[in-house]
C-alpha cells in the first residue's frame, strides 16, 4: 500500500492554492505592532502556537480592519471557544 | 509449387558455391580492379591482356559464369517447373470441391477476427483516453495514493471538527524554509524558525522579504510541503503564494501564512512517525522594471 502510494505520489501532488486566496501585502506596515507582539510571544513561549493564539487573533482582526483581509467570523477560522478552553487548561 | 521453388534454389546455391571458392581476390587493390573489370565485362567483356597477365582471369570468368547461370538455370528451372505445377495441380484438384465451402467459411472466420481485432484496437485507444477521468474518480472514491477524499473547504472542516469536539494531542513542529531563485536580488527568510502546533489548530507564520536591488521587482512564489504524504493534511487558509508580489527597491515586507493541519492527521496510521513538517517557499522573478 505504501509502495503503491509512493508511485506518482510526488508527481501527483500539485501545490494547492490557499483556501481563501492570497493575503494582500501590508506595504504600509499597518499591522506591524500586532505582528511583533505575536512573534515575541512565540519566541518566549518556545514556539508554541496555542499560547499565542490571542495575538494571532489580534493580528487577523487588525488585517480585517485595514482591509487587508476578507471579513470573517473568528470562530470560522478556528478561534472560538477553543481559545477559552486553552486558557483554562494552561492556567 | 513450393517444391519447384526449392529445386531452383538448390541449383543456384550449387553454382554460387563453386564459383565463390575459385574467386578470391587477395587485396584491396584486387577488389577495385575486379570491380572495374566487372563493369567492363558487363558492358562487353573485353579482357585486357595486361589485366589477364596480372592474374585477373577470374573477372572474365565471372561474367561467363553469369552467362552460365542464365543458360543452365533455364533448363533446370523448366524441368522443375514442370514437376512443380503438376504436383500442385493434383493437390488443388483433389481439394477443389471442399475448397469453396472452406474458403467461404475461412473468409468468414477471418472477417470476424478482423472485426474483433479492430474493435479491440478502438477499445484500447478509447480506454486510454477515458483513463484520466476514471482514475481520478477512482482515487477520490478510495483515497488511494493520498488523494484528498472530501472536497471540503477548510472552514467547513474547522466547523465540523469543533462540532465533533475532536481533541488532538500530538504536537507537530512546523519548520520553515525560504528560497530564492537564481538571479533574484531579494532576501527572503522565515521570520520564525518553527511553530509548534497541534492538528486542528490554525496557526500563523511570517516570512520576511526584502528587495535589495535598485529597481522594483515583481516576484511570484510557490510552496512545497515535506514529507510528501503529510502534505495532504496541510491546509493553507491564506498565504502569499501564486500571486505576483511587487516590492519597491529597498522595501522590506512581512508575508503571513495562515495554515491549519487537519485533525485526521492523528488517526492516519501512515503518519505514525511524523512529528516534523517542513514548509518551503521559493520566490521566482517575474518582471523587473
Amino acid at each position: 500500500m505504501s509502495a503503491g502510494g509512493a508511485f506518482g505520489g510526488n508527481r501527483g501532488l500539485r501545490p494547492v492554492p490557499p483556501e481563501k486566496g492570497v493575503f494582500p501585502l501590508d506595504h504600509m506596515h499597518q499591522c506591524d505592532l500586532e505582528k511583533k507582539d505575536y512573534l515575541h510571544c512565540l519566541k518566549s513561549s518556545g514556539h508554541q502556537s496555542e499560547n499565542c493564539r490571542n495575538f494571532c487573533k489580534k493580528y487577523l482582526e487588525c488585517r480585517m480592519e485595514k482591509n487587508l483581509m476578507a471579513r470573517q467570523d473568528m470562530s470560522e477560522l478556528g478561534f472560538g471557544k477553543e481559545t477559552e478552553t486553552n486558557r483554562k487548561t494552561s492556567k | 509449387m513450393s517444391l519447384s521453388r526449392l529445386a531452383r534454389r538448390n541449383n543456384l546455391l550449387s553454382y554460387f558455391g563453386i564459383h565463390v571458392l575459385t574467386f578470391k581476390p587477395r587485396s584491396i587493390a584486387d577488389h577495385t580492379r575486379t570491380g572495374y573489370s566487372l563493369l567492363g565485362s558487363l558492358c562487353g567483356c573485353q579482357p585486357n591482356s595486361v589485366s589477364s597477365a596480372l592474374g585477373l582471369l577470374p573477372s572474365c570468368s565471372y561474367s561467363t559464369w553469369l552467362h552460365k547461370i542464365h543458360f543452365q538455370i533455364a533448363p533446370t528451372s523448366i524441368s522443375s517447373q514442370k514437376s512443380g505445377p503438376i504436383l500442385a495441380q493434383r493437390y488443388y484438384a483433389s481439394r477443389a470441391s471442399a475448397n469453396d465451402t472452406q474458403a467461404s467459411s475461412q473468409e468468414q472466420k477471418s472477417r470476424k477476427m478482423l472485426i474483433y481485432l479492430t474493435a479491440l484496437v478502438f477499445a484500447m485507444v478509447g480506454g486510454s483516453y477515458a483513463a484520466v477521468p476514471l482514475y481520478r474518480r477512482f482515487c477520490q472514491a478510495t483515497g488511494y495514493g493520498g488523494t484528498v477524499q472530501r472536497r471540503e473547504s477548510v472552514e467547513d472542516k474547522i466547523a465540523r471538527h469543533s462540532k465533533d469536539g475532536t481533541v488532538t494531542t500530538r504536537e507537530i513542529a512546523v519548520q520553515f524554509n525560504a528560497d530564492v531563485a537564481d538571479g533574484m536580488p531579494w532576501k527572503f527568510t522565515p521570520t520564525q524558525r518553527e511553530v509548534r502546533v497541534k492538528p486542528g489548530e490554525s496557526a500563523l507564520a511570517f516570512y520576511t522579504a526584502e528587495n535589495r536591488s535598485s529597481t522594483p521587482i515583481t516576484g511570484v512564489s510557490t510552496y512545497n510541503v515535506t514529507p510528501m504524504k503529510a502534505a495532504v493534511y496541510f491546509n493553507k487558509i491564506q498565504c502569499f503564494c501564486f500571486e505576483e508580489q511587487r516590492l519597491l527597491p529597498g522595501e522590506q515586507i512581512d508575508m503571513p501564512v495562515f495554515f491549519y493541519i487537519d485533525p485526521e492527521f492523528e488517526t492516519d496510521p501512515r503518519m505514525e512517525g511524523i512529528n516534523n513538517i517542513i514548509l518551503s517557499y521559493t520566490f521566482f522573478k517575474v518582471a523587473e522594471e
